[in-house]
């Protein structure tokens, strides 16, 4: 059993999980232009932007061997809940004999969850895998929260490109982890290391917030989204997103109610715009924006993939909140077809929208 | 020696420069087609100013458009601001009361909203160029008629047609039916007007209420009856200012003007000279990583100044 899986932000939790259980793993190349254009030619026109992605993605882990494919279902009414099966139907129909493995709510349906426990599980001992899973959601706390200090500092860095290029060894580190002792001695060397980077402080007042939400698999995977984060970065505004995946595995995987508080406080907070859960992200998109309006980021950035249901009922929905409350949000709508150029020209202008307004407050009081 | 301020705005359908002096009057302007060469473009026009305006001192350059930060880093830019931000500037200067600004260029159409003087709010169009400047001037060509005169023909029309304006091959095509039903050039020009303001509304403004003062600027802006439909859109008086088709470049001269008395640096404006240097453009495929980028690497006397078309940063951080 050779497996692979979707690549959305880091890659190498999932490497580690079924490396520690004893699998051979190929970890699928990050998304490129080879990626898009596989998943585009393969897929249906009108599905999903995500579902091409990842369907080009599995097309290359194919090609260096992988046999089997580990992902998680969908939940809710939206279309990605078939996206496993709609992408085996088609491995299949290209002739892949591929075995897929997919992880749905264990709630719905707990005997079909258990057997697939199984499978991952393989010769591991029960006490092996608790084992593993504790490093593996270690590893993902770890790194979101170093990847948070990142988003923030990276703004002021006076040498440009100097905290990415840490960021980078700094998760070659995690990749070679073994035990959470490991994990906790690699957070510490990476706090070490970006607290030696040079900062160009700014006054507080003019420093810029600017939240990320939408869709999860365009917030997380920055080689689909034109690296939304370095580029805000770049111009000078910290940055946080509505999704990162420590917080998935809290709501998602864990049983406990108390993991699960941050979400549904920030679904409660959309419950005014969206009663009920219609799928993706729309709900939580809607509450996060609230959110990060509630703790003063200056704005909001929201990405929608290309044909995504949910996220154009967000879309209308941030019209109305953007009146209701003057807040500025921009939505950006993210396929193959994004003209980065266009784009560039979006955020310029919305950072200056931004900036006008903080000054113009300033002169107010 | 009085200050002038140069503005350059790099549009994907044309190119304008202005100079402006310290009171906002426009002392040079030029509007030309890019024909895909706005650095030699760019190069003769600022030749031309600097023939005209021989004795003035360059106090500042701003650069704008899509062609922004290339052109701005070979002319040694003292500014260089996206066009929504440069628009704005500019017609706050001649209409202080503005609160809705149209602007429609050759490849995209904008929409910003003003509030007490500063931008609170804009939208640009996303999908389609059904509503932009190129696609109408196609259509004049296709029907036999100058750009310059589809306003005035469109005007005489007595009766309406409905064009589908989503997209432009569906608008092509509704067309030439509803040329071969009978109806006229002016009721096909008239109705193609009211097709690109239907879908400027659909697209951009999405229900967006909209208050007086309007200003319509940008190429399209000449095409009155471009103008005419707006108006009975919104059932008001629309605006088109005098400079309507070099508004960005007034404002980024503007936007340079403001920066250079608010920093008191001196110009970093490469000077005239700059027009004397040989630019050369070469391009190559990157094959660093599965996205083979086209890198293009622009030189100037043989040294490279500039490096784009990397999705990574590996060579547009590297040189500038």
């Amino acid at each position: 059993m050779k497996i692979t899986f979707p690549y959305m932000g880091s890659p190498y939790m999932y490497e580690k999980l079924f490396t520690l259980l004893g699998h051979e793993v190929i970890t699928p190349p990050k998304p490129s232009q080879k990626t898009v254009d596989y998943g585009v030619k393969y897929s249906p026109e009108f599905a999903c932007f995500p579902l091409k992605v990842i369907l080009g993605t599995y097309l290359e882990a194919l090609e260096l061997g992988a046999d089997t494919i580990v992902t998680s279902g969908g939940n809710g009414p939206c279309r990605a809940g078939y996206y496993g099966e709609a992408q085996k139907k088609i491995l299949r129909n290209m002739g892949y004999d591929v075995e897929f493995i997919i992880f749905d709510e264990p709630k719905k349906d707990i005997k079909g969850f258990m057997d697939n426990v199984m499978k991952i599980k393989g010769k591991s001992s029960w006490a092996q895998v608790i084992r593993t899973v504790k490093i593996v959601y270690d590893m993902a706390k770890s790194m979101d929260k170093i990847e948070k200090i990142v988003e923030t500092k990276r703004a002021y860095e006076c040498n440009k490109g100097e905290f990415t290029k840490a960021w980078h060894e700094i998760t070659e580190e995690y990749r070679r982890i073994e035990s959470s002792e490991d994990v906790k001695k690699v957070e510490r060397k990476a706090i070490e290391r970006l607290n030696s980077i040079k900062i160009c402080e700014v006054p507080e007042k003019e420093k810029i917030r600017i939240g990320i939400v939408g869709e999860i698999y365009v917030v997380m995977e920055p080689s689909i989204n034109g690296n939304i984060e370095e580029v805000l970065n770049a111009y000078g505004a910290e940055v946080e997103r509505s999704h990162y995946i420590s917080e998935w595995i809290d709501f998602n995987l864990i049983p406990l109610p108390s993991y699960k508080e941050k979400e549904h406080k920030i679904l409660k907070k959309g419950e005014k715009y969206i009663e009920i859960i219609i799928g993706g992200h729309a709900k939580q998109s809607v509450g996060a924006i609230i959110d990060f309006m509630e703790r003063g980021f200056d704005g909001v950035i929201h990405l929608k993939p290309f044909g995504c249901l949910p996220e154009l009922v967000s879309q209308s929905v941030i019209d109305k909140i953007m009146r209701e409350y003057d807040y500025p949000i921009l939505s950006l709508s993210i396929d193959e077809q994004m003209a980065i150029a266009n784009v560039l020209t979006r955020i310029e202008a919305f950072l200056d929208v931004i900036k006008l307004k903080k000054h113009r407050k300033k002169i107010a009081r | 020696m009085e200050k002038i301020y140069i503005g350059v705005d790099v549009g994907s359908v044309s190119i304008k420069v202005v100079a402006i002096d310290e009171n906002n009057e426009v002392l040079f302007n030029s509007y030309v087609r890019n024909v895909g060469q706005p650095i030699d473009t760019v190069k003769d026009e600022l030749a031309k100013l600097h023939n005209e305006l021989a004795t003035k001192e360059i106090g500042g350059v701003g650069v704008t458009g899509s062609g922004r930060q290339l052109l701005g880093y070979i002319l040694g830019a003292d500014v260089i601001k996206n066009e929504i931000t440069a628009h704005a500037t500019a017609t706050l200067q001649f209409h202080p009361d503005v609160s809705t600004i149209f602007e429609i260029g050759g490849q995209d159409s904008k929409l910003i909203i003003i509030n007490d003087g500063t931008i609170t709010d804009f939208a640009m169009n996303t999908v389609c160029a059904a509503g932009t400047g190129s696609f109408l001037d196609h259509q004049a060509q296709r029907l036999g008629i100058k750009i310059e005169e589809f306003g005035e023909i469109a005007l005489t029309a007595k009766r309406d047609v409905r064009i589908a304006g989503r997209c432009t091959v569906f608008a092509e095509s509704d067309m030439i039916s509803k040329q071969q039903y009978g109806f006229s050039k002016a009721e096909i020009l008239k109705g193609l007007s009211k097709a690109l303001v239907r879908n400027y509304m659909n697209n951009l403004v999405r229900g967006r209420k909209l208050k007086p003062v309007f200003v319509f600027q940008g190429g399209v802006a000449a095409n009155i009856a471009i103008k005419k439909a707006f108006e009975e859109e919104v059932g008001h008086e629309v605006i088109v200012p005098k400079h309507y088709d070099i508004m960005g470049a007034i404002g980024i001269a503007m936007l340079a003007k403001d920066e250079m008395k608010r920093t008191g640096n001196s110009t970093k404006f490469k000077g005239f000279e700059v027009s004397e240097e040989k630019f050369e453009t070469t391009s190559f495929i990157c094959k660093a990583c599965p996205n083979e980028c086209e890198i293009i690497q622009i030189k100037a006397n043989g040294k490279v100044i500039a490096m784009t078309g990397d999705r990574c940063g590996r060579y547009s951080n590297s040189v500038i």
